[in-house]
Formats: structure tokens, sequence, C-alpha cells
């Protein structure tokens, strides 16, 4: 979760594994837009010597569809270079980290943004640093710093930050994943044992952060900046994705990895849990190499999701009114695949049209909320999930809600979920000092000498 | 509910049936790492880097099980910057993928694939 290790092949490739994305209209600067691409999951802090870092073989990428067709018209491309100061020692650095360009850093990294529209390339900036990881008081005594220098402004009021961060996602990956326990409800389960409160398992685990932030015009079809909620033409389908040349040979003679061949895509993720939770485990690694437009495949997953089954068995005589529930789930499919059609929500809509395609849908016409509700749109909050994505929403429970069936009335208003529904939590509230309130957002990750603590 | 049997819980779902990860499209018809891992093996197996259907066109007209002398001519062009790469992409079919840098071609020649399976054996 969201799509932390999701997929058989991708879970053996973490460096490549888009783990999340988020996309909001920036609180800060509103005629910005900040995407956020996550990859490297679930980094234990003191993981050294080799910290972690970007791959040098991986085509990063961000992909907008401004027209609704589930295609991209625009992409950004973030590719990475590692350089060694010193190939003889087997040290990180060879002293504390004061700055960027500190000769005690020996392995950094630098990369490339691209802007892709058609078949125009255009690069915004390279030899860009990435920070260091955090490592301990005496590696990277002032991380803070280490980390706002990594913020790069490329021109055209586009801002672009890459490199390690604290997991923006929370989630109590122990209980759902123990036969989709929810520990605030556990009393209620199948295998009951005393309900307890959630608990965060991604707090203090690192990830490696893709953020860039990009005027709304250079996003939008014509170069508009919308204003009317209501129009097609203020929707964006955003998804990540990363790609690996088609064939790499080991082989000494060709300094031991050779790659040929076009980039074949390996993972990719818009909405969150979409490959995780309703894409069966035969299918997640083709849904990993295929694109949104060709979505339709895995429809059935979202109109007839598992887990709408299971939760009647799993906690039993809790869903009666979800395990009668037969029809086709039209409330699933509007809000991952479609986006939601004008007339359901009251002033609000992000439908790209007809096209099935797992894409976060944001209506960039939509302010960003002075009081965000981690619950986003169900929680009254329209500048939140499924609106985009923000760093802050508590998209395990919307998504559990949902499921549970307290959207299905916006498509059959005959329908009444069950009390629970509306109730389901994984009981976790993450702590403001996690994010940062202006771009990149989220937050300084840990170091690996405090953490974990004794 | 404790004496549900365990291995019972989901007895009602349906089963998702064992294959292949992926299929159908040949680009994307293997999971990606069965796919470099055949690759590779192909690849390096057989070291084939050629300047492509030339010396296939050329392989026709040896033995099936050696090199044909004289066959192997000067190179149509300068060495491509990358490293060419190829595999036997489908056997029964007599078909060669050769990768050079973005580029992915894909023809039939079945000598030259008898003659690279035969090489590898």
């Amino acid at each position: 979760m969201s799509s932390h290790r999701e997929a058989p092949e991708i879970s053996k490739d973490p460096v490549a594994d888009n783990a999340d994305t988020y996309a909001f209209v920036s609180p800060d600067n509103p005629s910005t837009v900040t995407i956020i691409t996550n990859y490297v999951p679930l980094q234990a802090p003191p993981g050294g010597p080799n910290f972690f870092e970007f791959g040098d073989d991986v085509l990063y990428s961000i992909h907008i569809d401004n027209n609704g067709d589930a295609l991209a018209e625009i992409t950004y491309e973030f590719r990475f270079e590692t350089t060694l100061r010193d190939p003889d020692t087997f040290l990180y650095n060879t002293g504390p980290i004061a700055r960027l360009d500190d000769p005690n850093w020996n392995k950094r990294q630098f990369y490339t943004v691209t802007r892709v529209k058609g078949n125009q390339r255009r690069v915004l900036g390279s030899g860009l640093a990435c920070p260091p990881c955090n490592i301990g008081p005496r590696s990277t005594p002032d991380y803070q710093a280490l980390g706002a220098a990594a913020v790069h402004a490329l021109g055209g009021g586009v801002k672009v930050f890459a490199g390690q961060r604290n997991d923006p996602f929370f989630v109590d990956l122990g209980s759902i994943f123990d036969l989709g326990d929810l520990r605030p409800f556990q009393n209620l389960h199948l295998i009951p044992t005393a309900a307890a409160p959630g608990v965060d398992a991604t707090k203090t685990l690192n990830i490696h952060s893709i953020a860039i932030q990009i005027p709304i015009g250079d996003l939008t079809a014509g170069g508009t900046v919308p204003t009317d909620v209501m129009s097609s033409s203020s929707v964006l389908g955003i998804w990540g994705a990363a790609s690996r040349r088609k064939m790499r040979v080991a082989d000494a003679a060709n300094d031991e990895k050779s790659e040929s061949g076009p980039w074949i895509q390996v993972s990719r993720l818009g909405n969150p849990l979409f490959n995780e939770v309703l894409v069966p485990l035969g299918k997640k690694d083709r849904w990993n190499a295929s694109q949104p437009v060709d979505d339709k495949d895995y429809a059935a997953g979202v109109t007839h999701p598992e887990l709408g089954k299971l939760l009647p068995v799993l906690y039993p005589k809790v869903f009666p009114n979800l395990a009668a529930l037969s029809s086709p789930r039209a409330d699933l499919e509007a809000i991952l695949l479609t986006g939601l059609p004008a007339g359901i929500v009251p002033g609000f809509q992000n439908n790209t049209g007809k096209v099935l395609a797992d894409m976060l849908r944001l209506n960039v016409a939509v302010p960003p909320s002075t009081d965000p509700n981690p619950l986003g749109l169900i929680g009254g909050d329209a500048a939140g999930f499924p609106n985009g994505r923000r760093v802050t929403d508590d998209v395990v429970t919307i998504e559990l809600r949902a499921i549970a069936g307290v959207t299905y009335p916006l498509v059959d208003k005959s329908y009444t979920p069950d009390p629970a529904a509306a109730l389901i939590t994984q009981g976790i509230t993450p702590s403001a000092s996690r994010y940062q309130a202006a771009f990149p957002y989220v937050g300084d990750p840990y170091d690996g000498y405090d953490t974990p603590s004794s | 509910m404790s004496s549900t049997p365990r291995s019972s819980l989901f007895k009602a779902q349906r089963v998702v049936p064992a294959g292949p990860a992926v299929a159908e499209h040949p680009t994307l018809a293997q999971s990606r790492r069965a796919f470099l891992q055949a690759s590779a093996g192909a690849a390096a197996g057989v070291a084939v880097v050629t300047t492509g259907p030339k010396l296939a066109a050329a392989a026709l007209h040896g033995p099936s099980n050696t090199v044909p002398l004289g066959a192997i001519t000067k190179p149509s062009g300068p060495p491509p910057p990358e490293t060419v790469m190829a595999y036997v992409r489908d056997a029964a079919r007599g078909e060669v993928t050769v990768l050079s840098g973005m580029r992915e071609t894909t023809y039939r020649d079945p000598e030259l694939v008898k003659r690279l399976i035969d090489a590898g054996r």
C-alpha cells in the first residue's frame, strides 16, 4: 500500500516501484499544481553504507492527460546520474555533509528534467543535485538545510525536488494484510481480538520523492487557467510511471551492464491502491506494463471488487447491506475510472469522459482548502481525494469506506449503506510534522542514527 | 466465530487461475523479469553483435552449424554508439529481434535462428 510492493515483479525492483502519486493545487501557490511521485518504498533509515537512491537506469515519468483521451499530452521525464568523488573508499561520505557540493560527500546523484509535449522535448534543467540521505548527526548535521537547498527553480515558475523524504503515506500495513484487520474494529473480526488503536507502519520509514510544481497553464489544453469547476477543461488526468530498457546484459566486457532497446514501462500509479487492491494477483505485472487507456481490461475488479465481498465475510453481521449488493459498482467506476460526472456531487465534477482509465483526476478550478479534511470529498472537502490527492489525505480510509458502500448511494439512492461503513477507519492520525507547508510538502526523512530508537 | 476453520475463510471466493503473469501483446507478452532473463540469456549465450539483416542474409548461404567463411563483410556504416543486442524471439517462427539504441526490429530469418540455436547447444 498504496502501491508499495503491490505486484510480484516490481516488489523485487524497489528502485522502479512507483509507490504513490499525489497531485493537488498548491495551497501556498494556487496558480500552480504540485505533483509528487514516490519510489524506493519502505526504506529503513539506517540502510547503509549504500544508502537509498534513484536508479540511473530507470526512466521516471509523470504523465498528464488534458483532453480526456487517457493518453499523455504532456510528460515530464526525470533521469538520474550517480557520481563518485572517490571510488577507492567504501564510504558514502568521508566527513560531515554541510552543503550539496560538500567535498566530504562521496556518492552523489544529479538529475535532468525534460518536458515532452508531442514531438517536442525541452530540457528544463540538468545537473540538478539531490540531497543526501539522512544519515545521522555526524554526517548530516543540518539536514533541513540540505533538503531546502535541493529545491531547484527551473524558470517559468517551475520548481523541482528529488530525493529522500519521510513517506507521507500512512497506513496500518501490518493489520490490513493480516486478513483485512482494522485494529479499531478487530473485536468484530471473524478472528476477533480486543479493539486497539491503529499502528502507523510507515511513520518512520523513508522514500524517494520526485516533486514538481508547475503553473496550471503549462498543463491544461490551450494553456488556460480554468476557473469554472463544471468545465471539462478544468480536469487533468495524472499518473506516474517508471520504465527500464528492454534488454540488459551482464557483461564484464561491456562495463558489466549493457542496455539496449526502447523503454519498457515496469510500474505506474494513478489512484492509490488501484493495482494493490482491485487488480488480481495474476494480472498485476501486466497492469504495471500497460497504459491507462487500456484499463477497461481491469474494470471488472472495480465494478465487482473482491474486497467488497470479503468485508461481510471478515466482519460477520456488520455489513449485511453490502453483502446483499450484487449490482456493478458504478460509484467506484466513476470515482476511479472516469471521474465523477456533474450532477453527482453538487457543484463538483472531475469527469474525463467515457474512457475507463486509472488516472488521478484533478479539477484545477477547485481552490485549495483552507481547512483540509483528510477524508477529502467524502468529508465535504472537494480539494482532496478523489479530486487529485494531497499528502495528508487518508486514502486508505476513504477507499475502504467507498468499497464498503458509503458512495454507492451516489448512483443508487435506494441503497442504504451499512452504518459501520461510514465508521471505518484505520485509526491513524499522522503528526503534522510529517509534512511541510510549502514545496515539496513532504517532510524531511528520518535519520539512520536515531531511527529506530532503542 | 473463533471456531471457524482458518483455512476456509475464503472458500467462497473465486480462485485466481495459475498462469503466466502477462500474455498476448508481443512487446509486453512476458513478465519483465522473465523477459530480461530470457533476453539476457539469449543475447549473452549467442553473443549476437551484428550490423543487422545483411549478416543474416549472408548466413543463408552457409552451413547451418558453422560460421560461413566470407559471409561477414565490412559494416554498412559506423558502429552504433550503444551496444547492439539480439535474441531469438520465437524459434518456431524463425523470428529474431534486434535492439539498437532505442530502436527494436523483429524480422524472420529461420536460417539464422537455426544457427544461433545450434551455436548455443
